[in-house]
């Protein structure tokens, strides 16, 4: 499209026209990205396999070609080609052209309550994502697994970042909620023997899997009791090896209680957790832990990770706050553990090691702290990279610390760090700005 | 401009969308490798690469894999699993659903192995995995075998052998109970003891947890007990240490081990305190005759170390794929088809002679095959001493 090449006049040209074509998108809402998005995964489920095809490639590539490229340097041509022409030029153009149309119908759900507003929002966003997921159920599976890492990462930012603790106990938690959430499901529905009780019709179950879920939260929130009580008395350094202490603790406990099969693991986990269960859960995580930070507590949360004495003299209830906060993170990092069961449909505790910590505290710290906006970035990016780049195998684990070296060395505290989600702001109508006609 | 270009994309996307679908390509069998490259055991994971790379070398040498009188090429499709289960689950998805792969070999570890056969099995691929010996791998899926014995066999092999060997009555056993196999199986061995001997004779149950390095209270417990021998199902690394603290502790009974114990770190780490020790296993690399000979030189040769039961293991597996894709007489072309044939194929085996022994797969997915008891000999060797069969 636009012609950067020549020199000179011809240059300064190309580059005002480039602007130019770039304009009109800064007044797009976020509706119109969505419709552009939509379009480009229709066309996909539509035209995709006949053009990948054409260009030689055998399949549609699943993840924007990456392994493709990786394993077949010859194609990379074909695969750029094919994401422009369906993902780039459409969602351009489609975008563009329903500007006026997005502003208009986002200003009139603007007029709704802000929930009704959101759920349009929502709605269409997953349409999106069933709709580039349907093509293939390695995408189901990465983009359920995504979305789990994103709630983790969430639930450890309020920790991490939002109360300036260093907790590693995050795998721990995740452990509790996802053995908790199994045995339920397990006892109650697949397996008799576990629990003692006769099995309960299957029809009930996936009303009780939210249950499960959230007793498992619960579950992990008790067990976070263990790690907040001691923390009103240790910061920095100290609390990190209190919690540290708790994931082995947790570990072990798992290996050693023989109603759990001890180190063989648990399986056979019914199939509950699929695109739409994990979509809205992720969704409620996301939003419970926005107004969270959003509130009175969570800038109280703020006050005691900048200077606790000062906070306390300033009324703040540091106790209760550091509890609370402690509590609300282990819950939903429970709940994430029982998703992952779920889409495991096996847990073992080796799961839940210092090797998964690493990977949550590299999303946290990654995607930037003390924003929300920061561990959604951190979490997908991290989990779509570790799963493009497979195929590299051994310089995986080379280039991927090494992007978080340079993070660290050029935005120390993560990518978009410190940045409020509003969801107002962000889904607000953007009609042409006052100086232009 | 701009406009006339829109309608050449437009023009051509809509020529795309009826342009007939692909080219008739000379159908290849793709076979998944699902291996540990990377994580906590990488070199179980580049033993089952180089066994497979063998493999394929071999049958590109031949030409492709001749089913039914008509030769085909294979192409290996390797992923790094990275140790971890859900890294198996995503590979072993990718495989099955866009490379389109026959069968999957793999994953080997059974942290790994029983989620990505849960995969394996709801879509209906065959899967082999050559080490994984945990039951709920092969449990209720039809389409999941593996390629080695398991702890329910091996258990009461090494209860008969001492009990033949040495005439004795009173055991002790020593294990991690934080890992998967080494429980499992010191809780066989347990109970085929006593089944031979009476309840109580297994005088000494000790335990500990990965990672320990001192055993002597266990050992010392175990010493007082009047146990004549001691069985301990442990890794390479501990079996050095536990058998070296045992022989400080003024232990002068034999010690016997079972195939965790068949690593050439083993003997290098343990040193003289471990000659003369017998431990179960699925080949013996030392004195070994035929076919397998000619692997493991060949391995050696080319890897320049002598290769270890994953490697052997995995070769076997190969060779089980081979057969059963042969066996099942032609692929008709229709994925779905053939891995349902070759599911069939395979669960249809009868002594097949591997180089880790002869299999037979009755029903199950879980092969009957022989163990073999090594004896290390004081040159530090693996060596062939007899072999127990089902």
């Amino acid at each position: 499209m636009g012609g950067e090449r020549g020199n000179g006049a011809n240059s300064e040209r190309g580059r005002s026209r480039f602007r130019n074509l770039w304009k009109p998108y800064s007044r797009v809402p976020l509706l119109g990205w969505f419709f552009g998005a939509l379009v480009a995964v229709t066309l996909e489920r539509l035209a995709g396999t006949p053009l990948a095809q054409f260009l030689g490639l055998q399949k549609i590539p699943v993840l924007f070609g990456f392994s493709v490229m990786l394993k077949n340097p010859v194609l990379i041509p074909n695969v750029i080609l094919y994401t422009l022409i369906i993902y780039g030029v459409p969602t351009a153009v489609a975008t563009r052209l329903c500007i006026p149309l997005a502003n208009g119908i986002a200003a009139s759900l603007f007029r709704f309550p802000m929930a009704v507003t959101a759920a349009a929002h929502l709605a269409l966003l997953y349409a999106i994502l069933h709709v580039w997921a349907e093509i293939s159920d390695y995408r189901v599976l990465v983009l359920r697994l995504t979305l789990i890492a994103v709630m983790l990462t969430l639930s450890l930012n309020v920790i991490n970042g939002y109360m300036g603790e260093f907790s590693c106990s995050h795998p721990g938690f995740m452990a509790l909620g996802a053995y908790c959430a199994s045995v339920l499901t397990i006892g109650l529905f697949v397996n008799a023997q576990l629990l003692g009780t006769a099995s309960l019709p299957a029809a009930l179950g996936p009303f009780l899997f939210p249950v499960a879920l959230i007793l498992g939260g619960l579950v992990a929130s008790f067990g976070a009791l263990f790690v907040a009580i001691p923390s009103f008395r240790t910061r920095g350094d100290y609390l990190a090896i209190i919690s540290l202490a708790f994931l082995f603790i947790v570990k072990s406990l798992i290996e050693n209680l023989e109603f759990v099969r001890g180190p063989r693991g648990l399986s056979g986990q019914p199939d509950w957790a699929d695109l739409p269960t994990v979509f809205l859960w992720t969704v409620l995580c996301v939003w419970s832990i926005n107004n969270f930070v959003r509130s009175t507590i969570g800038k109280a949360l703020n006050a005691v990770r900048d200077n606790e004495m000062a906070a306390d003299a300033m009324t703040v209830d540091t106790r209760r706050t550091k509890m609370v906060a402690f509590l609300f993170g282990a819950f939903w990092a429970g709940v994430a553990g029982g998703l992952f069961a779920h889409v495991m449909r096996y847990v073992n505790p080796g799961n839940f090691g210092i090797q998964n910590l690493a990977e949550v505290l590299a999303m946290v710290y990654f995607g930037g702290l003390n924003s929300v906006y920061g561990s959604i970035v951190g979490a997908v990016s991290i989990s779509l990279l570790g799963e493009a780049l497979r195929p590299l195998e051994i310089f995986k684990w080379i280039i991927i610390p090494l992007l978080l070296i340079l993070v660290m060395i050029f935005r120390p505290t993560g990518l978009i760090a410190f940045r409020d989600l509003d969801v107002a702001n962000l889904l607000k109508p953007k009609p042409k700005p006052d100086g232009e006609g | 401009m701009r406009t006339r270009s829109l309608v050449g994309v437009f023009v051509l996307l809509g020529f795309l969308t009826f342009f007939p679908s692909g080219w008739v390509q000379a159908q290849t069998i793709k076979i998944g490798i699902n291996a540990e490259l990377t994580g906590d055991i990488p070199k179980v994971g580049e033993g089952t690469k180089f066994a497979a790379q063998m493999w394929l070398e071999d049958v590109k040498a031949a030409g492709g894999l001749a089913v039914g009188g008509k030769k085909y090429p294979v192409e290996l499709v390797i992923e790094d699993n990275e140790s971890k289960a859900e890294s198996a689950v995503k590979a072993a998805t990718k495989m099955i659903t866009e490379d389109g792969v026959l069968v999957m070999v793999g994953p080997q570890a059974s942290k790994q192995a029983v989620p990505a056969g849960g995969i394996a099995n709801n879509y209906k691929t065959p899967m082999i995995t050559p080490w994984s010996t945990n039951p709920d791998t092969t449990k209720d899926r039809p389409f999941v075998f593996r390629a080695c014995f398991l702890d329910p066999f091996q258990g009461p092999v090494l209860a008969n052998f001492i009990t033949q060997e040495f005439k004795f009555t009173k055991a002790a056993v020593l294990y991690d109970v934080a890992s998967d196999y080494p429980k499992g199986l010191a809780e066989f061995f347990k109970k085929a003891w006593e089944g031979l001997h009476g309840p109580g004779s297994v005088v000494a149950y000790e335990s500990f947890t990965t990672k320990d390095t001192d055993f002597s209270s266990q050992l010392t417990k175990i010493n007082n007990s009047g146990a004549q021998v001691l069985f301990t199902p442990q890794y390479y690394n501990e079996v050095a240490l536990i058998v070296q603290q045992a022989h400080q502790l003024g232990w002068k009974k034999p010690i016997v081990g079972s195939d965790s114990w068949g690593s050439a770190e083993t003997v290098s780490l343990c040193g003289k305190d471990c000659y003369g020790l017998f431990f179960s296993t699925h080949y013996a690399a030392a004195g070994a005759t035929g076919a397998t000979k000619a692997f493991i030189d060949r391995y050696q040769k080319k890897h320049g170390y002598v290769p270890d039961d994953v490697a052997a293991l995995t070769w076997d597996a190969m060779l089980l794929v081979q057969k059963a894709i042969e066996d099942t007489g032609g692929l008709t072309g229709d994925l779905k088809k053939d891995r349902e044939n070759v599911r069939s194929a395979m669960g249809r085996i009868t002594k097949f002679k591997g180089i880790t022994g002869e299999m037979t797969f009755s029903g199950g997915g879980d092969p009957s095959k022989c163990a073999v008891i090594v004896r290390i000999s004081d040159k530090g060797q693996f060596e062939f001493y007899k072999s127990a069969c089902p």
